[in-house]
């Protein structure tokens, strides 16, 4: 039956990019961490190779995802009250005390990967000697027990680490899933899909940035790193498999439950088309998968890196497209609510992306990055970093 | 029982005058664009067989309101008379409410910064007024009280009326109870609003 309405009231969009950013980046931290703990924690040999690499990314990515939020209040200067009220009830309350417990469990654990390679590296002088000295806290023993203590440790918190990645980005699935208003969001499946798709952009940008470091830490993107690629990259290709699992079942179940769930898998489909089946879900997971099937793909560093950036953005666009998608379609009145990001959004967002990438560059840069199989040259300076 | 504030809003009486919105603006310095009440005003069907409804609409001061449980910093609390309140200086502006309540009834206030909606107008309740809507309201379509007490023209109401709630299925318990509510007007009709229904 049409419905025409002659007065409602106009109602926006409030939670926009910098929300489905903020989603995008605790994602890729909890991805990337939980992938290159596989050495550490679960003891896969080869895996030890990139633990340092993933750490600082899970790192940096933790430590700026909040910076999103923060700009996205209307009372920043209040978000201290956050860490005064506990609110048992709200899943945005929950994350407050993840946010905290899971970079710094973080930063433990890389202290005791790093330890070792830091007194090795007191005698380079400059600026690097000094930090490095200033980082060891004065731990500078080398004695066989400390090292096995180094391993004990980073074994601990890693594992730690694993539950705590876990839930600092299966929250943000809560506080969409928990959400009953809203039928594209209100779904047990909620923050499992989140995690899927973590792993999935996690490994995706990970992948990327090993390679940078490989290159211009160690000069080239050796033999035993090829192989790892391809490793992970299969890895990959079996989480897309999950992750787009997921999204069918999401879908199926959407489309035959409610009225307002139908009404939004059938919005999805249609409205949302080209965001929805075609960059997330077609270029953005199907163009991937296909590529990462063949074994030939696998083992091309520009295939494979096609798949990684190809999954990066469908990731985005996923974020994006239930973060805001989900509030487009109207509670009240007659309207679908239209969202455009504002400048302000679209600036802080880049700019946030900017300076993580710039301080990443820079960790990355400075501290030691040595691996089983490759120690860094003397050689290289130190303003040689990954952003050159 | 204690005290349990509700509204109903009889829409046989409902003219659609928007004086209630007016009225709302003016009482609690409401800025331009957005709103705490307001009168949806829709037909429905085809040329000749259409009929008209009004559904004026505010806070619902929820039994469960999904606004207060999603706020982590408990800005938003719940008086023991039911009014869903929140508090100015302590909300942060994270916008988790006005992303949960199913009724669209929260916005930003784009003057304080801080998430606001309906108080059915808790200073003059207290000060044993009626509500800024319900006192202005020309034809006594709005009706606001104690739920609770039998003598109260909201308890005869409930009892005597056939009265529905919007989206009576989210686990909310909305106390805006509506007389004469028609079924198309208490929801969006999303099927026709996605393309889905011609
Ligand atoms: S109508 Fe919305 S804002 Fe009002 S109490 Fe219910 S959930 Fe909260
Ligand atoms: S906007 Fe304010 S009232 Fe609403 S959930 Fe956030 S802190 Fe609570």
């Amino acid at each position: 039956m049409p419905t025409v309405h002659f007065f409602d009231t106009p109602h926006e969009i409030y939670w926009g990019l910098l929300i489905a950013l903020y989603f995008y980046y605790t994602g890729m931290s909890a991805g990337s961490f939980i992938l290159t703990s596989l050495g550490t924690v679960f003891g896969i040999e080869k895996y030890k190779k990139v633990s340092k690499v993933g750490v600082l990314m899970a790192i940096v990515l933790l430590a700026f995802a909040p910076l999103h939020l923060l700009f996205d209040l209307a009372q920043p200067g209040r978000f201290y009250n956050l860490f005064l009220h506990v609110s048992l009830t709200s899943a945005m309350s929950w994350g407050v005390y993840l946010l905290i417990l899971y970079p710094v469990d973080l930063m433990i654990y890389a202290w005791y990967l790093f330890r070792q390679d830091f007194v090795q590296g007191l005698n380079k002088g400059g600026f690097k000697a000094g930090l490095y000295s200033f980082l060891l806290f004065g731990k500078k023993d080398m004695s066989a027990a400390a090292l096995a203590n180094d391993k004990k440790k980073a074994k601990l918190f890693g594992t730690l680490g694993v539950p705590l990645a876990l839930l600092v980005h299966g929250y943000t699935g809560f506080i969409l899933g928990n959400v009953q208003a809203r039928a594209i969001w209100h779904t047990p499946l909620m923050p499992i899909i989140f995690l899927m798709s973590a792993m999935v952009s996690g490994t995706g940008l990970f992948i990327i940035v090993m390679m940078l470091v490989e290159k211009f830490k160690f000069g080239r993107i050796g033999e035993d790193i090829r192989a790892l690629i391809a490793d992970i990259a299969n890895l990959m290709k079996w989480f897309i498999v999950v992750d787009g699992a997921l999204m069918i079942i999401y879908f199926i179940v959407l489309w035959y439950s409610s009225e307002t769930g139908y009404a939004a898998g059938y919005f999805l489909l249609h409205q949302e088309g080209w965001s929805f089946l075609g960059l997330e879900n077609g270029l953005g997971m199907l163009a991937p998968f296909l590529i990462l099937l063949s074994k030939k793909a696998r083992q091309s560093l520009p295939l494979v890196t096609l798949a990684s950036i190809l999954t990066i953005i469908g990731v985005l666009a996923m974020r994006i497209n239930l973060v805001i998608g989900g509030q487009k379609i109207p509670l009240t009145g007659s309207k679908i609510i239209e969202y455009a990001v504002s400048g302000r959004d679209l600036s802080i967002g880049l700019g946030i992306g900017i300076l993580a990438l710039v301080v990443l560059t820079w960790l990355y840069s400075v501290l030691p990055m040595n691996r089983p199989g490759a120690q860094e040259k003397e050689s290289i300076p130190v303003s040689k970093g990954v952003a050159q | 029982m204690g005290k349990r504030y509700a509204m109903v809003i009889d829409l046989r009486k409902c003219v659609g005058c928007h004086a209630c919105q007016v009225a709302c603006k003016s009482e609690n310095n409401v800025p331009l664009g957005v709103n705490r009440s307001w009168v949806e005003e829709l037909e429905t069907g085809k040329f000749p067989n259409v009929s008209r409804h009004r559904l004026p609409r505010l806070c619902n001061h929820c039994e469960n309101p999904s606004c207060l449980n999603v706020c982590p910093v408990k800005a938003t609390y719940q008086l023991e008379d039911g009014t869903v309140l929140v508090d100015y200086d302590r909300c942060i502006g994270c916008k988790y409410c006005i992303a949960a309540c199913p009724y669209d009834a929260r916005f930003i206030n784009p003057e304080r910064n801080t998430a606001e909606k309906c108080t059915y107008c808790h200073e003059r309740v207290e000060a044993g007024m009626q509500p800024a809507c319900v006192n202005t309201c020309i034809t006594g379509a709005r009706v606001f009280g104690d739920r609770n007490d039998p003598n109260s023209e909201v308890f005869k109401l409930l009892a005597t009326q056939s009265v529905a709630v919007s989206k009576p299925e989210t686990n909310n318990r909305p106390q805006t109870y509506y007389i004469g509510a028609d079924e198309k007007a208490l929801r969006p009709n999303l099927l026709e609003i996605v393309g889905g229904e011609k």
